[in-house]
């Protein structure tokens, strides 16, 4: 503690000062960061250009937000279903008129089942993204949309097919299922009348071979 | 030319010169300056938002009225709406006192300060020693706060505050006894009168002692005015709000009207006695003109308050005892012992003051010219940083 030291210290306080109140004279004359999240929207780059000029762009594209599903697309293979990790994801299908339909990766698939019912409760979802890395054909994603506040924690629960279509679905999946049965029960009948008729060839066959053989003795 | 009370005076005593009249009077006189003191600290409230807004990067208020001008409004609004509570088991009275007390402090200090160079509510002549003396009354009215508050946080902020504020009372003092030396009197008007309107014949720059002097004001009346980096009293990540952490409603309102009021009175004070009042070179002076330089003098140190709040961190406790005990009182005997003895050399060889003056003032100069640079290569630094960190390109 020598007079050496009370001086030293005297002109560290001073330059340390000096440099601090240089750099935040410095940020007045820097525009702000701030966004002014509900005038702005913040989701896409050209809106934040339009409506902003700080250094910040719209959201990225792998945002994980609330989760869309794509229904043309979904062949209800319930592996999305099976991956999440808390079961948030409930799905029930029936058999449809097949169709070829092309996924979001570009290749085309024949879908044969459609869900009827493709509940996600967001109540629930933590947004992990393991459901839309099985989708063979991308048509579960996550949005962009991070503003799910509703009034009633029921109206979390994001219901993908409508009344309208699950009850036509219902009807011709019922219809196709009986159309199933009964074809497969005529494919069954004609199975076994093939291997009736088969079996009464070679019967008639070995008759024909004993008989051949009793005509040779 | 005590303009608000001769003037308001004057009109009255044109009709009748009774005691009632004198009454009248002060009573005008004192509405106008609540009215001034009122708007000052709400406009210094958004001021300072704006500024720290900035200097973090932020925009601040800017919802109510053209540019959140208003927002000091509507949170006072606020504050009126809310329920007036006296915490179980306080001092009632006492608690009810406080705020008053700590706002009388300031308010009493606007009776003598200077609005210009011949502006003032009343003249004193010992107009110093009387703002000195004025603002222990904040003391006595944060320790009050503190005891009858009846609570841990409000108890220790009210003590520390006491502690930090006798404390600074004495450096406060002492740095200005080489100007009152240098102007022979303790009157704000002879104060502004002996200084001249070019900045070497400024107070400040008579001396390297009065030089120093200034700096020693300006830290102790920080440190008097509780601001950072000396708000210990009311250091919210140690003690919540300090000694008004259990006041609400207007009560509240009264604390913070006062620590914004006493903000503006540090800087007039800085102004008046050292940085050369309402002065204005090469002829331009008059009433109006003055007023409008020491208006913004005034405010520019009040920048460099709110600026020095924004960037610097909290003193540790017994750091800030340090500073006082230790470093500026001894210093400002040093700088009265000197300016004692240069004046004395002024007086046997007068082209000193001036040569020094100049010199003193050249040394400004090229801070200020070094401090610009660096801001200058500090805004370029951030720009680049801003462009290129956040948006990753």
């Amino acid at each position: 503690m020598g007079l050496g030291n009370y001086f030293k210290d005297i002109k560290a306080g001073l330059t340390s000062a000096f440099e601090g109140m240089s750099i935040s004279l410095a940020s007045l004359f820097v525009r702000p960061v701030t966004v002014q999240y509900p005038d702005v929207d913040v989701k896409s780059d050209e809106a934040m250009r339009e409506n902003y000029n700080g250094p910040l762009r719209g959201m990225p594209d792998n945002y994980r937000g609330l989760l869309d599903v794509d229904l043309e697309i979904c062949i209800s293979c319930k592996l999305c279903e099976k991956a999440c990790p808390i079961d948030c994801i409930l799905i029930e299908d029936v058999k449809i008129d097949k169709k070829q339909i092309v996924g979001r990766n570009g290749k085309s698939t024949m879908k044969m089942k459609s869900p009827i019912q493709f509940d996600i409760d967001n109540s629930k979802c933590m947004f992990c993204g393991l459901c839309v890395d099985p989708c063979p054909t991308g048509a579960i994603v996550h949005t962009n949309e991070f503003e799910f506040n509703r009034s009633d924690r029921s109206q979390l629960i994001s219901r993908f097919v409508k009344a309208d279509d699950r009850a036509q679905l219902k009807v011709r999946g019922a219809e196709i299922a009986i159309e199933d049965a009964k074809a497969k029960a005529e494919k069954a009948a004609k199975k076994k009348a093939e291997a009736e008729a088969k079996a009464k060839e070679e019967e008639e066959a070995s008759k024909d071979q004993s008989e051949a053989k009793g005509t040779k003795e | 030319m005590d303009i608000l009370i001769q003037t308001i005076g004057d009109i009255i005593n044109a009709d009748l010169g009774s005691p009632l009249a004198a009454f009248i009077a002060l009573l005008l006189v004192s509405l106008a300056i609540l009215g001034f003191m009122s708007l000052t600290a709400g406009g210094l409230s958004f001021i300072e938002r704006r500024v720290a807004g900035r200097m973090q990067s932020r925009i601040g208020p800017n919802r109510v009225g053209p540019q959140g001008i208003l927002q000091f409004m509507a949170d006072g609004l606020k504050c009126a709406q809310k329920e007036d509570l006296i915490p179980d088991g306080a001092d009632r009275l006492l608690f009810k006192l406080a705020p008053v007390l700590c706002f009388i402090g300031v308010f009493g200090t606007f009776a003598v300060l200077p609005w210009g160079n011949g502006f003032f509510a009343s003249e004193l002549n010992v107009g110093l020693l009387y703002l000195m003396s004025v603002t222990s009354l904040v003391v006595i009215g944060m320790l009050m706060a503190g005891w009858s508050s009846n609570n841990k946080w409000s108890l220790l902020g009210g003590m520390r505050s006491a502690a930090q504020m006798v404390s600074y009372e004495i450096p406060v003092a002492l740095s200005l006894l080489p100007v009152i030396l240098l102007c022979g009197s303790l009157s704000f008007k002879e104060l502004i009168g002996a200084q001249g309107a070019m900045p070497w014949d400024w107070n400040i720059l008579n001396s390297p002692f009065t030089f120093i002097s200034f700096f020693i004001f300006f830290l102790a009346a920080l440190a008097e005015g509780n601001r950072t980096p000396f708000d210990i009293p009311e250091g919210e990540s140690e003690l919540v709000a300090g000694y008004c952490t259990e006041y609400s409603g207007l009560r509240f309102v009264f604390f913070f009207f006062a620590e914004w009021a006493n903000l503006y009175v540090i800087g007039a004070v800085a102004a008046a006695v050292f940085l050369g009042g309402g002065h204005l070179p090469f002829g331009l002076e008059s009433d109006i003109v003055s007023l409008l330089v020491f208006f913004a003098k005034s405010f520019f140190m009040v920048f460099i308050i709110i600026w020095l709040r924004w960037t610097l961190p909290r003193f540790r406790v017994d750091q800030m005892m340090t500073l006082c005990w230790k470093t500026l009182i001894p210093l400002s005997f040093v700088m009265l012992f000197g300016q004692a003895i240069t004046l004395l050399i002024y007086h046997e060889l007068t082209f000193l003051q001036s040569i020094v003056s100049l010199v003193l003032f050249a040394i400004c100069v090229l801070v200020g010219v070094k401090f610009v640079s660096r801001v200058l290569v500090n805004i370029k630094e951030q720009k680049y940083k801003m462009m290129h960190t956040l948006t990753g390109s």
